[in-house]
This record gives structure tokens, sequence and C-alpha cells, in this order.
């Protein structure tokens, strides 16, 4: 494996009784990559970013961040290293405000802020996510587009180098995918590395630089965007046999 | 706003310090009834209230004080001494049910609590360095109710102000965080485990300082007073009348239990029906304002807003 990747899966598999959510998967993410993780529902990406950040364990395989590993890890020891990820389905804390949401991650995540010093982060983060005005407004007041965003506001909060976001855009109308588009750029130009997974072909070819294709828990491509689309095996996947 | 609350809360807290200057004896120690349920509601509220762990297992810790109080006064410690000890071990009780239970979720920990909390009961009813069921008396000796009345309004006071800093604090959004979503909050780096274990300890070390001074002022405890679980529901339903996780429904909902309390034990016939009556008052609630009377409050703010055409937002639960 490169000695310079930040994210290293080798072997990893996932298995639910008897399904095979993932089987054997490998990969690597670079530092600064936009790395898209296409395929069809059900085919294992939300459970590959579950292993990865350690929601779940997986059942077998090794995954290293900067090289040490960290799978078998719980998910808040993950978080503190500096991997972090986003829920497709949103998980606000609905009582809170915008504000506390963020303060939590600031807190507990890998920057580990108190105080004064948390409250310039929340700040930071929810100018850059365009939460600013909704900073003291209750969560389970918000949108659906601002509780995606909110989502990301969280996770950015935790300072990561490595931010795996699960479909951010989905529910999002074309001009707020405009944003989030331009928005994913300027985290991975702030140093983040991204992983994300997308149904939004158009955004995720357009963002990322390398795309990995799964199908039922198996890896079926991997690449650059253009010569992902063409393969044979992800265009089976996507429309059928004819 | 702000100010009003802080004012209220210090001449309430100025008031009952100084009480005794003016109060007769009966109405002392019915302050002193409030400031213990005031002690027993806030602290259970760090960890059922505040985290929405619900444990129904409180008696052990007040019982674990009151013990320690006891047994070690009995050797010979003067029992003002023997209060961080109690608290100590409470502490490390908690841990003792905490790292297991704890990796259970929502009902299933409160059932676990409960077992607990019946097995040191009848632990305490068998074996014999307890007294078993009949119980201990404290050693014969002076007895000052103002020292122990003092020593209970300023835990009281304490308590409060514990809670009102540990809600603003980084602590506090923790546990807010695992009480709305613990995974949402693990994935954000939140130790819950760690986080719960420590609310945990810290309201159980309360309840057991309660349980020394209770100890010293009743001079007599046994496993069917203090290990009882009617004590364990007593905890729990005070801060469910007031409003979960805010720092002022357990102080209301120990007023109504205490006020409640000494009532219907003065009435004969009502003597045995307080569950009953308790039993109802929590399912009304449960099933029409699961935030209790702070909940209410907030109503009926929101309607006199209305009312008045002011449009302003939701009051701070504090």
């Amino acid at each position: 494996m490169p000695a310079d990747a930040v994210i290293s899966v080798r072997g990893i598999s996932k298995r639910f009784g008897g399904l095979l959510a993932l089987a054997f998967i490998d990969f690597d993410v670079m530092p600064g990559d936009i790395f898209g993780i296409i395929g069809p529902n059900g085919a294992g990406k939300t459970t590959l970013f579950s292993c990865l950040v350690g929601a779940v364990e997986p059942t077998s395989g090794e995954i290293r961040f900067r090289g040490e590993r960290i799978e078998g890890l719980p998910n808040h020891a993950v978080v503190k290293r500096g991997v972090v990820r986003t829920h497709q389905i949103v998980r606000p804390f609905r009582e809170m405000t915008v504000m506390e949401n963020v303060a939590v991650a600031a807190h507990f995540g890998a920057g580990r802020r108190r105080g004064a010093d948390a409250a310039r982060r929340v700040r930071d983060v929810l100018g850059r996510t365009g939460l600013a005005a909704e900073a003291h407004a209750l969560a389970g007041t918000l949108t659906i587009g601002q509780l995606k965003r909110l989502e990301i506001a969280r996770a950015l909060a935790t300072e990561p180098q490595v931010i795996c976001l699960d479909e951010v855009m989905g529910g999002l109308n074309p001009a707020e995918i405009v944003g989030a588009m331009s928005l994913i750029r300027s985290i991975r130009d702030s140093g983040v590395t991204v992983l994300m997974i997308e149904h939004h072909v158009h955004a995720v070819v357009g963002l990322s630089n390398r795309i990995l294709v799964l199908n039922f828990g198996q890896k079926i491509a991997e690449g650059p965007p253009q010569a992902v689309l063409k393969d044979p095996a992800v265009i089976t996947a996507y429309l059928g046999d004819n | 706003m702000k100010a009003f609350k802080a004012s209220l809360w210090a001449a309430s807290a100025i008031f009952v310090l100084a009480a005794p200057r003016f109060l007769d004896r009966g109405t002392l120690n019915d302050l002193w009834n409030l400031a213990f349920a005031v002690i027993l509601a806030s602290a259970w509220n760090l960890l059922g209230g505040f985290a929405g762990q619900v444990s129904l297992g409180y008696s052990v810790f007040l019982g674990i004080g009151a013990y320690t109080t006891v047994l070690l006064s009995l050797r010979g410690v003067d029992p003002f001494l023997t209060l961080p000890l109690g608290a100590i071990l409470a502490a490390a009780f908690s841990f003792v049910i905490g790292l297991p239970a704890f990796r259970l979720r929502g009902p299933y920990f409160t059932i676990a609590t409960i077992g607990v909390a019946e097995a040191v009961r009848v632990c305490a009813s068998s074996v014999s360095f307890t007294g078993g069921s009949s119980g201990l008396r404290m050693p014969a000796g002076s007895f000052d109710f103002n020292l122990n009345y003092f020593s209970m309004v300023v835990l009281a006071i304490l308590v409060v102000a514990l809670a009102a800093y540990i809600k603003r604090s980084a602590f506090g959004r923790a546990l807010a965080a695992i009480k709305q979503d613990i995974d949402a909050a693990e994935a954000l780096g939140v130790n819950s485990t760690r986080f719960k274990l420590a609310a945990h300890a810290l309201s159980a070390a309360v309840v057991a300082l309660a349980g020394s001074l209770y100890a010293i002022n009743f001079q007599y405890i046994a496993p069917g007073s203090v290990f009882d679980f009617r004590l364990s529901l007593s905890i729990v339903l005070m801060p469910i009348l007031g409003g979960v996780g805010t720092v002022i429904g357990p102080v209301l909902g120990a007023i109504i239990f205490s006020t409640l309390q000494i009532k219907l034990l003065s009435i004969p016939a009502l003597r045995d029906s307080f569950l009953f009556i308790y039993g109802g008052l929590l399912i009304l609630v449960m099933l029409y304002e699961p935030h209790g009377l702070v909940g209410v409050g907030r109503r009926l703010a929101a309607l006199a807003a209305s009312a008045f055409g002011t449009n302003r937002r939701i009051p701070d639960a504090g």
C-alpha cells in the first residue's frame, strides 16, 4: 500500500447474518483527494463509511489512517484521531440550537476546544456552511437543506483530516447543489481529504478525482471519473445487461 | 429575565438559610424534608434528566451513605467526618452498576438498575454487620438539629448550583447529546460511556451525602427505609413531575412532592394511598406534558406571548 495514503483499506468485509454487505474491499485515498463512492442502493456504501469511522466493526480486514490501524476502535476514538462522517439520514440534536449542535463537535472532536476558543470555531464553521443566521434556532425547526448543512458543519467542527460525506446532496434543489459543490471544494482546499457517497452523478463526477464503484458489496471499478463511467461493469450495474 | 431568575434563586437560598431565626421547629422539619427532596431530585436529574438514563436504583446510594455514617459512628468516628467516605463509596459502587448496565439502552438499563437495587436491599437485610432487617441505631450522643439543617440546606443549594453550572458546560452538552441521539453523539467524538459513568458517579456521591445526613437526623436506619424501592420511585417521580432535564424542574417537583407527603401523611386515611396518587400524577405527566411543570409554564408563557402579540422566543429551560 502507498506509504503516503491517508486512508488505506485492505480486505474489509462486513457480514450481517446471512448478508455479506461488504466483500473484501481494497482502496487507498491520498491526501487532498475528493474520493467519490457510488453504486446502486444497497451496494454497501454507507456500511463502508460506518466501518471507516468505527460505528460498526468490520468482520475482517484492515483500515489504516496515516499508517495507524483504526478498525475496531470505537467511533468517538476515531473522530478524535481525525476521521469523521456525516449521516445520510440527518441526525441533529433536535432540542439543541444549531450553535449547541456544532459546539458538541467542537468540544469533543479532534480539536477538543473549550470556552471562547470553541465559540470561535463554531462561529467560523457556521459562517462557512451558511448557517450563521440560524445559530440560535432549534435544530428541530430547520429545513432539510439546512439540516444537511448542519451535518457538514458538525463534522467540520470536529476538525477532521478526513471527512466522509454520506449523500449530503440528497433532497437538495439545483441551486443548493451548486452551493454544496463549492462548499466541498473549499473543504478540500482547506486541507481536509474528502470521501463522498453521492447519487448525484454530475456532482460526483465534477468533484472527484477518483471514484470507487460498489455493487452488492463488491468493488466493481475504481479510477478517474470518466474512465469509471465507461467501464462495462459499471454500466451493467446501473442499467442492466441489455 | 435572567437577573430576575437569579435574584429569585438567591432570595430562596437566603430565606431557607435564615429560616431557623424566625421559624418554629415543625416548619424547619418540613424545610429539612424539602431540602432532602431537592437534593435527591436534582442529583438524579444529572443522569436521568440531563443524560436521559433513567435509573430506578438510587436508593442504593442513599443507603450506602446512611450505612457508612452509622457503621463508622458506632466505631467512634464523628458522624460528619464520615460524609466524604460515604460519597466515595457510593461513587465507586456507581461504577459497579454502570459499567455493565450502561451497555444497555432505554428501558433495559432501567430494569437492570431495579435489579441491582433490590439485590442490595436483600443483601443488607440478610448480612449481620448491617444489623440485618432490624436496622441500626446511631450511637447515643448530642444531636444538633441546626447543624444538620444547615448541612442539608447548603448541600441542596450547592447541588442546584452545580446542576445549573453543568447544564451550561461542555460536560452538560455531552450529556444532552447522549440523551437526544447517542450514536450521533459518538459520531462527533463524545465518549458516551465515560460521560454516563461520570454523571452517575457524581449524582451517586451527592445522594450518599444526603443519605448520611438523613441517618444523622433520624438516628435510625434499616434496609426497609433507606433501601426501599418506593424511595427510588419517589426520587424519579420528583424530576419527572417538575420537568426532566431542567434545573428548576426537580426543585418544583420536590416542593410538590414534599408538600403532598406532609399533607397526606397527616391524614391517617390517606397514609397508604400516596403511591396511588403519585402513580396517577406520573400517568398524567407522561400523557399530557412530558416536560412536567416546566412544560406547562412554557405553554402558558407562549400563550401569554401570543395573546399580547409579543414575539418572544421559547424561554430557556433553567
